[in-house]
């Protein structure tokens, strides 16, 4: 997707609920009312960054070595289960 | 012929295959591949459960592994290994997030060539984790997290694919390259989404997910090849599911309803850079695949270029074959193996590593030094792949061996010429299959243990 | 201050028990907590026990760790093995992690004493201690209980101060310095891999660091030495080799070039004055200073920091679901409706963050925010770079302010909220050690002076804190 002028980057009602869908939150229309104009307002300020010459860049730090690919010990299953919702050695979710 | 010369064809399928890499531990934690037991949730730990706190580190191996299968079709390595952490919501992904690839995957391009000598290109290819196993219930989900962070390698193609075959025999290639790297692991299954779009529809994308095994991938683009031409105005692009026992797709979701991942960086795996002397190290192992192989066969052993790609074309097979080829004659060998071992291992299910060669090679020997007919070799090639038996021995004791006594042979045609007047008629008025029924009717005789040669000679000598 | 550290050893080798410095140390605290809530869980048991294994091992004569019988707190965020570790989070409440963090079972191993989790801004969120998760106290200012700790490490630097514990504390943004000088202790952001991230529940897993918080600089120039150091278990964890800190304490500050960031002393106020006053001090020990200029840091740090930080943190925090570990609730619906309900037990300002983080790396979005925010990370880090080819230390207020009541704090908006770490998000950024050493206080409260090293040069912050 190319990418949006700074225009088309408004937060609207719509946006924020679709952003708030993606990240599995419920939103009540009141916190709607609160968070809408504070988003505005920071996602203005920071779209100073618009403003800076950048050229592309990863993370700035590097990976230490790979691991060496050997089997150790695992969690016993009832450790493994612990502390959650199971069922026949299987952890229970919800329907999918 | 090249791919991209072709015109546009009825049918475009492009594949985005999993497979499983062989390594010993997950791609991120220490838990075992191939856990002892079938028990869920028993090869698990906090890293691959995604418990707070833990962070992943990458198992060399399966990078090892990825670089090996990429060299091997040419592709063109990245510089540095990045991983990206790809969102969504599911019950069977530990974190609700797939480390994976995506800014820049592991390589770019390559190819693999078909037996027609098509050469399917490839987009890219890259590692990820796989999530968990999911069992569906009614009112929940069951979740196996043994399968969460197993490596697998992804390979996207180009949707040059032009038929279901095409796709099958793509998928069977790949998995015999992947079989010659060793770094495929017999048991493993090989997954793939294919996109399939035909020119009825103007090439509308339509997407089917997670079809597991070649032949399904098969079955399942038939199917939807089929679906589509049948109502060619009712495709729409979507994304859909195939039901393996049923024989049939499914909408799944459509375009709108897809989850934007909002990939980021993976933040605890930093961009690590492939030292040059690895890469070389990992290509120096790169053995001769397939279909170099089959070209050599041809020529070293001079051995008939369909044996030989049959023979090259699994790696235990054509090593076999090697072992065989230099103890006795390679063409007869190559042949021998082809058909009659081959088949005796298809309705045997046994596998190559139960034979015992010394007995096969005692066949190939026996076979070579016509001290048996061919119809006796087919009955020892069966005994040897179930039963176990040593052919020398065994020919001895059960008097299998060729009967060429010149006198016994003699009376036995005499009578077979006696019993079948209506075929000595036929064959005298020229018909030459009833010369064949008389040769039958002598070996028939000699329990399948008669020189055909001689038995041959005499008949027409008598016929004259 | 006097190292806390010595003081206790020396006792347990006169004769002092352990066990029962322990027991006295953790029944005050169990009541004082009511009041000022810098914990949010006391492990009473496993403390005693090992303050006993302590006691055996000083009887019966065997070598003690460096740490023996000393009484640590570790923050919310940091797993400690069979302690309820929620990260001030609701969302985790029963998760009780089954293994320790690297740098808690370092301090173990020295037969540390891990007395409790304390309180934070829910997952780090926050530079005050207010945006504590749903069910969660806020803790209170040791010096004026109408003020706040700073935050995110609040009830760290609280029970450091109070009560002279040394603290394993974590910075993402900001989260070890600011309530080191809101609280008056030193606290120790080390060079970001300097200490294994294993074992913290992440905010922001590209800026996380860990590191200790302590009423002299000796204690935190110990503890730092003690959790430093590669870690297999932690990928972004470096194998540069560790210092010894503690011979750094008495190295002095001679011939050592200051840099005085110009934008962080715009007003001449008097927390501005008295930092000066320790510039002063070390000129006195034989340092020189000049005047530097970060203009790209001060503008642009704070959108960089929180575009990325919330960006990973929106990913960080999808795990928690109601499956697996923490907070569930009885399963039933679809998958997207139960993970919904269970994940509406996040406090606002998470909330907030995963909404902005979550917009920044979208499609259409990511390029913008989440991509634009990584290459000026880089710009940024360039500029310190380039600053440290002239000067050894780059000097700044650690806050701008002092700790603010927090009736003031609750005029603020959420964007101002963020401008508060404008001094702080830099190094953090930039992945640079920072250290916040105390520099008097102003009517009562106290102020802390913010010193930034080159990569790897903790120890050159530790000669700092030595002189001061």
């Amino acid at each position: 997707m190319p990418t949006t002028t700074k225009q088309q980057r408004v937060v609207d009602a719509p946006l924020l609920r679709k952003v708030a869908a993606n990240a599995r939150l419920s939103l009540t229309e009141e916190e709607i009312k609160l968070f809408l104009p504070q988003m505005k307002e920071i996602l203005a300020t920071f779209s100073v960054l618009d403003q800076v010459k950048t050229t592309a860049a990863w993370q700035p730090m590097q990976a230490t070595e790979l691991r060496e690919d050997k089997a150790a010990a695992s969690l016993a299953q009832e450790e493994a289960l612990q502390g959650t919702a199971a069922t026949k050695g299987y952890i229970k979710g919800p329907r999918v | 012929m090249n791919s991209t010369t072709l015109p546009a064809t009825e049918v475009m399928i492009g594949l985005e295959v999993h497979v499983q890499l062989n390594t010993q531990s997950k791609l991120f934690c220490s838990c075992p591949t191939h856990p002892s037991k079938d028990i869920p949730n028993s090869a698990t730990c906090p890293i691959c459960l995604g418990h707070p706190g833990t962070k992943p580190v990458t198992n060399k191996q399966a990078i090892a592994a990825a670089i090996k299968l990429a060299c091997a079709l040419q592709g063109k390595l990245a510089s540095e290994l990045v991983f990206s952490r790809k969102t969504y919501f599911y019950p069977d992904l530990a974190k609700n997030f797939q480390i994976t690839q995506y800014e820049i995957p592991l390589a770019t391009g390559g190819k693999i060539l078909l037996e027609s000598g098509k050469a399917i290109t490839l987009k890219r290819l890259h590692v990820e984790e796989d999530p968990a196993a999911i069992v569906r219930e009614p009112a929940c989900s069951l979740v196996d997290y043994n399968r969460s962070g197993i490596p697998l390698c992804e390979i996207v193609t180009e949707p040059c694919l032009s038929s279901p075959e095409e796709a099958r025999e793509f998928l069977k290639k790949l998995l015999e390259i992947m079989e010659y790297l060793d770094i495929f692991h017999p048991e493993d299954t090989i997954k793939a989404d294919t996109n399939v779009s035909i020119k009825k529809t103007n090439f509308r994308r339509v997407e089917i997910k997670n079809v597991t095994g070649f032949k399904e991938v098969e079955r399942a683009l038939v199917h939807e090849i089929k679906r589509q031409q049948s109502d060619a105005a009712g495709v729409v692009q979507e994304t859909r599911g195939w039901n393996a026992e049923k024989g049939l797709t499914y909408a799944m979701r459509s375009k709108e309803d897809e989850e934007d991942y909002g990939y980021i960086l993976e933040p605890d795996l930093p961009p690590y850079t492939l030292p040059l002397a690895w890469i070389a190290e990992i290509q120096a192992t790169i053995p001769e695949l397939g279909r170099e192989k089959a070209a050599r066969f041809v020529k070293q052993w001079k051995i008939d270029p369909t044996d030989a790609s049959i023979l090259a074309s699994e790696k235990k097979l054509a090593e076999l074959y090697e072992r065989m080829a230099k103890e006795v004659n390679p063409i007869l060998t190559a042949r021998w193996m082809r058909r009659e071992l081959l088949r005796a291992l298809n309705s045997s299910e046994k596998t190559i590593e139960e034979i015992n060669e010394r007995n096969l090679l005692n066949l190939f020997t026996l076979l070579d030094k016509k001290a048996i007919t061919d119809a006796i070799g087919q009955e020892l090639m069966k005994k040897i792949i179930i039963e176990g038996i040593d052919p020398q021995q065994y020919v001895k004791q059960h008097q299998l061996g060729k009967v060429n006594d010149l006198s016994e042979l003699t009376n036995l045609c005499k009578e077979a010429i006696t019993e079948n007047p209506k075929a000595v008629e036929d064959y005298k008025q020229g018909e030459p299959k009833a010369f064949q029924a008389l040769v039958g009717s002598v070996m028939k005789k000699t329990k399948g243990k008669g020189d055909p040669k001689i038995i041959n000679e005499t008949l027409k000598g008598m016929l004259r | 201050m006097r190292s806390m550290i010595t003081e206790w050893i020396q006792d347990l080798r006169q004769g002092a028990s352990a066990e029962e410095k322990v027991a006295k140390l953790l029944e005050e605290l169990q009541k004082s907590n009511m009041e000022d809530h810098y914990l949010n869980a006391i492990c009473k048991e496993q403390a005693i026990a090992a303050a006993r294994a302590v006691d055996k091992k000083v009887k019966s004569k065997q070598q003690l760790g460096k740490l023996a019988g000393i009484p640590i707190s570790v923050k919310d965020c940091l797993c400690v093995k069979g302690v309820e570790s929620t990260a001030g989070s609701k969302m985790l409440k029963g998760y009780h992690p089954l293994f320790d963090a690297t740098a808690v079972e370092r301090c173990r191993n020295q037969d540390a004493i891990i007395i409790g989790k304390t309180s934070q801004d829910e997952f780090g969120f926050g530079g005050f201690s207010v945006n504590v998760g749903k069910d969660y106290q806020i803790p209170k200012n040791p010096v004026d209980s109408e003020r706040s700790c700073g935050g995110s490490s609040g009830g760290a630097a609280g029970l450091t101060k109070k009560a002279n514990i040394p603290a394993l504390a974590e910075s993402t943004g900001g989260s070890i310095v600011n309530p080191a000088a809101f609280c008056g202790v030193y606290g120790l952001c080390p060079t970001y891999g300097r200490v294994s991230r294993y074992g913290l529940i992440d905010y922001a897993s590209s800026l996380d660091k860990i590191g200790p918080m302590a009423t002299s600089i000796e204690d935190a120039a110990l503890l730092m030495e003690i959790i430093a150091g590669h870690d297999n278990k932690d990928a972004t964890s470096s194998t540069t080799l560790v210092d010894y800190y503690t011979t750094s304490i008495s190295k002095g500050v001679k011939k050592l070039k200051l840099g005085i960031v110009k934008e962080a002393f715009p007003d001449n106020s008097e927390v501005e004055s008295h930092v000066w006053k320790s510039i002063k001090k070390l000129e006195a020990a034989g340092s020189t200073y000049q005047e530097i200029s970060l203009p790209k840091n001060a503008a642009y740090g704070i959108p960089a920091y929180y575009i990325i930080a919330m960006s990973e943190a929106s990913t960080n925090l999808a795990k928690l679901c109601g499956m697996r570990y923490g907070m569930q609730e009885k399963i039933e619906g679809d998958y997207n409706t139960y993970f919904t309900k269970v994940r509406s037990n996040f406090g606002q300002e998470a909330k907030r963050r995963i909404l902005l983080g979550t917009f920044a790396r979208m499609a259409g979005y990511r390029d913008a925010y989440y991509l634009k925010a990584l290459s000026v990370r880089k710009m940024l880090q360039e500029e310190y770079a380039k600053a440290f080819k002239d000067v050894d230390v780059i000097i700044t207020p650690t806050m701008p302010i002092v700790a603010p009541k927090f009736s003031e704090i609750s005029k603020l908006t959420p964007l101002q909220h963020y401008q508060m770490d404008v001094l702080t998000v830099g190094p953090n950024l930039a992945g640079l050690p920072h250290l916040s050493i105390p520099s008097g206080t102003l009517r009562k409260m106290p102020v802390g002076m913010m010193a930034i090293a080159p990569p790897w040069m903790e120890k050159r912050l530790i000669q700092l804190g030595g002189v001061l």
